[in-house]
């Protein structure tokens, strides 16, 4: 039996459907801008990051603990009941989130693509080949995550599983809740191939580049925004009881309801939850169905379609740079501008990390503490400037950059930097400020107008910070990744981030405090500190020559075993 | 006068370029001819100021290239062999970048940059990205790019891979008006077809040594080659004046 499935097994790798199943699961690992040592280690770091998955279940396991063993001695099932559907809830939601980013992050290779109609179309293979191929290394994938994400929660299922209070045997509930569980994933996995499809399909059709790019992202943005609501998801178990209305709008809550259908409660509200779950996981699957049979009808005709004729129907406003700005800084303000505007993988990274600080000030919002509205947007703003540079380092077509090495000229260089300085500044300072004032206005409005000058001048020296060293032109540079050990970048960017946040913070808590004397210091040392620092930046990148190539960090680390 | 002189380039124990030495006169169009990996792209590469040479000097007009390099590449328009530009613009955004790069002024690229792209017949896919451009149109796109600036000499490495014949011709009818301004164009290539129908001299490139120096006579066109047929057929016989409008545009400020 064993060598007969064997054979099968190779059989089944080795025909051209399984090697090309192999391909498209490689190939998901290639982001296009990694130089083939970058894509290596990234492939380390999304195995390490399967390991990590399961080390966080059993730290989440051990928290648990204590609330399940005060459970346990509890008087009355009131309370478990309680915490129960609170905490289903969020081991069926912390998969779905981990299983949608996944999918997200590979969206580039969820259907087949031009290059695959390039490079497959002459080979002696049948089109149904291609796209069996690519839906099942979509699968594998995803699976890989979905069954990890389950793993490393069954210690944490078995532990809310098992109490006295309980109404259903272990393996009722372990089985049914794999079931929601998977479905659940399921739905996310589909629910983004849809959107990415139909964005892929409609927009890109009509030469909408820039709004498919900006609607991956936003879909980017909700998903990382969503991480505190879904660690708020315990708390809302005693919501479903009462069956309010926008219960019904929360996706782990339907897969609940199916997870509780499935254990034989007939509870009309879980019914109803896990009727709307089968309903919506139906609607993505036929969804995706329907734009793989579109694509594979119309493979040729899709992939062969001719750029824009006419003039889009949706443009980007245009930010057109100030009026007597030398052109080489019009120049550069553009190239940047556009290719954020336009790259898939820049906005991403920009909106990406700029979210998580978007989710941490959320989060922070929501704590006790009556000064956390004055520390918030630095958090923000950190993350932010963050998210700016990473945008700004990563390549775009490398090897064009040859126009920008031809033209590099003492006289102008110091513009083309400006523009980068603006465009930086824009996003690090004035992205936060706008998010800052509703929050403030709402939180603080008798303090709102101190702490936002605080703030806005805090972020012009913090560019500083951001634009350390920095001699290149946007994305014209090589890159390689892994340049520093990434713990201690890790360590270091959280303490570097925990002293901003304190930093500004006191310093915006003083101002909202503080005697007019007080704020008048501060506001004249930050506008100073900011002013002396952008003319050393500015008189810096006059002298230096720009950069293009990334170089490794200048001296290497001594270890000293030798005295 | 362009001139190179005992140009060498290494890379490691590797010698891509050995003391080579020629010059490219006013009106004069150079045939720098090679097999693959006889060093061209090495030479273009240093002619352009893209990378340094390990020995020798590049002259324009008595003035060395080291000495004073932007002012150098001022007076320079490339067209790389590979079509290498951000394929996430429009040619308008591409030729708006290069231009400001350049230093033109807004007035001058808006109307600059619409009439080379219809000249280059690429109005009609003034909306698309390059993404969308088969090599050919990126050749163009690179070429007026190349242009833009009125350059006094034109560096040109394969610009004919990937052109359909209509655009071959007219930049063939755009290079030699070009040189017969009194420029200089540096054209590199392995098509002999090309450096007969185009050069006035011809450097022979091979192992990165030169091998052969010659003056040549321009080949005249068959009386009916099967490229007149084709002009004929598709209606395109005479670019001169598309060629002199673009040149015109080039030296407007």
């Amino acid at each position: 039996m064993t060598s007969y499935i064997s054979a099968r097994w190779r059989l089944l790798r080795e025909s051209p459907e399984g090697r090309l199943t192999a391909h498209f699961f490689h190939s998901m690992f290639d982001f296009g801008f990694l130089s083939e040592l970058g894509a290596d280690s990234f492939k380390r770091v999304v195995v390490g990051s399967v390991g990590g998955i399961i080390a966080v279940g059993l730290v989440l396991t051990r928290a648990y603990m204590v609330k399940y063993a005060s459970l346990w001695r509890a008087a009355s099932p009131e309370k478990y009941r309680l915490a129960l559907a609170g905490d289903d809830m969020l081991i069926i939601g912390l998969p779905m989130l981990l299983v949608a980013f996944i999918t997200l992050l590979v969206s580039q290779s969820l259907f087949p693509d031009e290059r695959d109609f390039r490079i497959l179309g002459p080979m002696p293979l049948r089109r149904a080949v291609v796209f069996r191929a690519k839906l099942a290394a979509v699968l594998l994938f995803t699976g890989l995550f979905t069954a990890a994400a389950h793993a490393s929660l069954i210690p944490l299922m078995l532990l809310t599983s098992m109490n006295p209070w309980g109404e259903h045997s272990v393996v009722t509930r372990v089985v049914a809740w794999v079931i929601a569980g998977v479905g659940a994933s399921a739905f996310a996995v589909l629910a983004i191939t849809a959107v990415v499809g139909v964005l892929g399909l409609v927009l890109s059709r009509s030469g909408l580049h820039t709004l498919s790019a900006m609607m991956r992202s936003a879909v980017l943005a909700a998903l990382v925004v969503s991480l505190p609501l879904v660690s708020r998801l315990p708390v809302l178990g005693g919501s479903l009881s009462n069956g309010p209305d926008w219960v019904m709008f929360l996706p782990p809550a339907w897969f609940l309801g199916l997870q509780r259908v499935l254990q034989g409660s007939a509870d009309p509200t879980l019914v109803r939850l896990a009727v709307i779950g089968l309903g919506a996981a139906a609607v993505v699957g036929l969804a995706v169905a329907a734009i793989y049979t579109v694509l594979f009808r119309r493979f040729e005709r899709l992939m062969l379609r001719p750029g824009a004729m006419s003039r889009p129907w949706f443009r980007m406003p245009r930010f057109v740079s100030r009026a007597g700005e030398t052109p080489a800084y019009r120049g550069v303000h553009a190239f940047t501008v556009t290719t954020l505007v336009r790259s898939q993988l820049h906005q991403g990274v920009l909106v990406g990390v700029a979210a998580v600080g978007v989710g941490f000030l959320i989060t922070l919002l929501g704590a006790r503490f009556r000064n956390m509205p004055l520390f918030a947007p630095f958090v923000l703003m950190y993350l932010c400037g963050i998210a700016a540079r990473a945008a700004l380092v990563l390549p775009m077509e490398y090897r064009a950059n040859w126009i920008f090495q031809m033209t590099e000229d003492d006289a102008t260089r110091r513009d083309q930097l400006r523009a980068v300085d603006r465009v930086v500044t824009t996003f690090v300072v004035g992205f936060p400020v706008l998010v800052a004032t509703p929050v403030l206005w709402w939180t603080r409005p008798a303090d709102a107008v101190m702490v936002l000058a605080v703030l806005a001048l805090v972020g012009l020296v913090f560019v500083h910070a951001v634009l350390y060293g920095w001699r290149r032109i946007p994305f014209t540079c090589s890159y390689l990744p892994g340049k520093r050990f990434i713990g201690h970048s890790v360590i270091f960017g959280f303490f570097l981030g925990l002293f901003f946040t304190v930093f500004g913070g006191g310093l915006a808590s003083i101002a909202a405090s503080g005697t007019p004397v007080a704020i008048a210091v501060i506001v004249a040392m930050l506008s100073s500190v900011a002013f002396v620092l952008r003319r050393q930046r500015l008189a810096l990148w006059r002298d230096l020559p720009l950069m293009f190539e990334d170089e490794l960090p200048d001296q290497p680390q001594l270890l000293e075993l030798q005295r | 006068m362009l001139e190179a002189r005992g140009l060498s380039k290494r890379y490691g124990a590797f010698l891509a370029l050995d003391r080579v030495a020629f010059q490219v006169r006013r009106g004069e169009i150079l045939g720098y001819l090679g097999p693959n990996g006889s060093g061209k792209s090495t030479t273009v590469n240093l002619i352009v100021g893209l990378i340094d040479p390990s020995a020798g000097s590049i002259w324009l007009d008595g003035v060395r290239m080291a000495d004073d390099p932007v002012a150098y590449k001022r007076r320079l328009g490339y067209v790389p062999e590979e079509p290498h530009l951000y394929t996430h613009l429009t040619a308008i955004e591409y030729l708006m970048l290069v231009g400001r790069l350049r230093g033109r002024s807004e007035r001058m690229l808006s109307e600059q940059v619409p009439a080379l792209l219809k000249l280059l017949l690429l109005w009609d896919s003034r909306y698309a990205t390059m993404a969308a451009f088969s090599k050919g149109m990126r050749q163009r796109v690179l070429l007026a790019a190349a242009l833009m600036h009125n350059p006094d000499v034109l560096v040109l490495d394969e610009p004919f891979s990937g052109l359909d014949v209509t655009a071959g011709l007219l930049f063939r009818t755009l290079l030699r008006m070009f040189a017969d301004e009194g420029r200089m164009v540096l054209f590199s290539t392995h098509r002999f077809d090309m450096v007969e129908k185009l050069c006035s001299r011809v450097v022979i490139l091979s192992h990165g040594r030169i091998v052969a120096e010659q003056t040549i006579e321009p080949r005249r066109e068959q009386a009916t080659s099967l490229e007149d047929v084709f002009v004929t057929v598709t209606g395109h016989e005479d670019f001169t004046p598309v060629a002199r409008d673009i040149l015109d545009l080039m030296q407007a400020q």
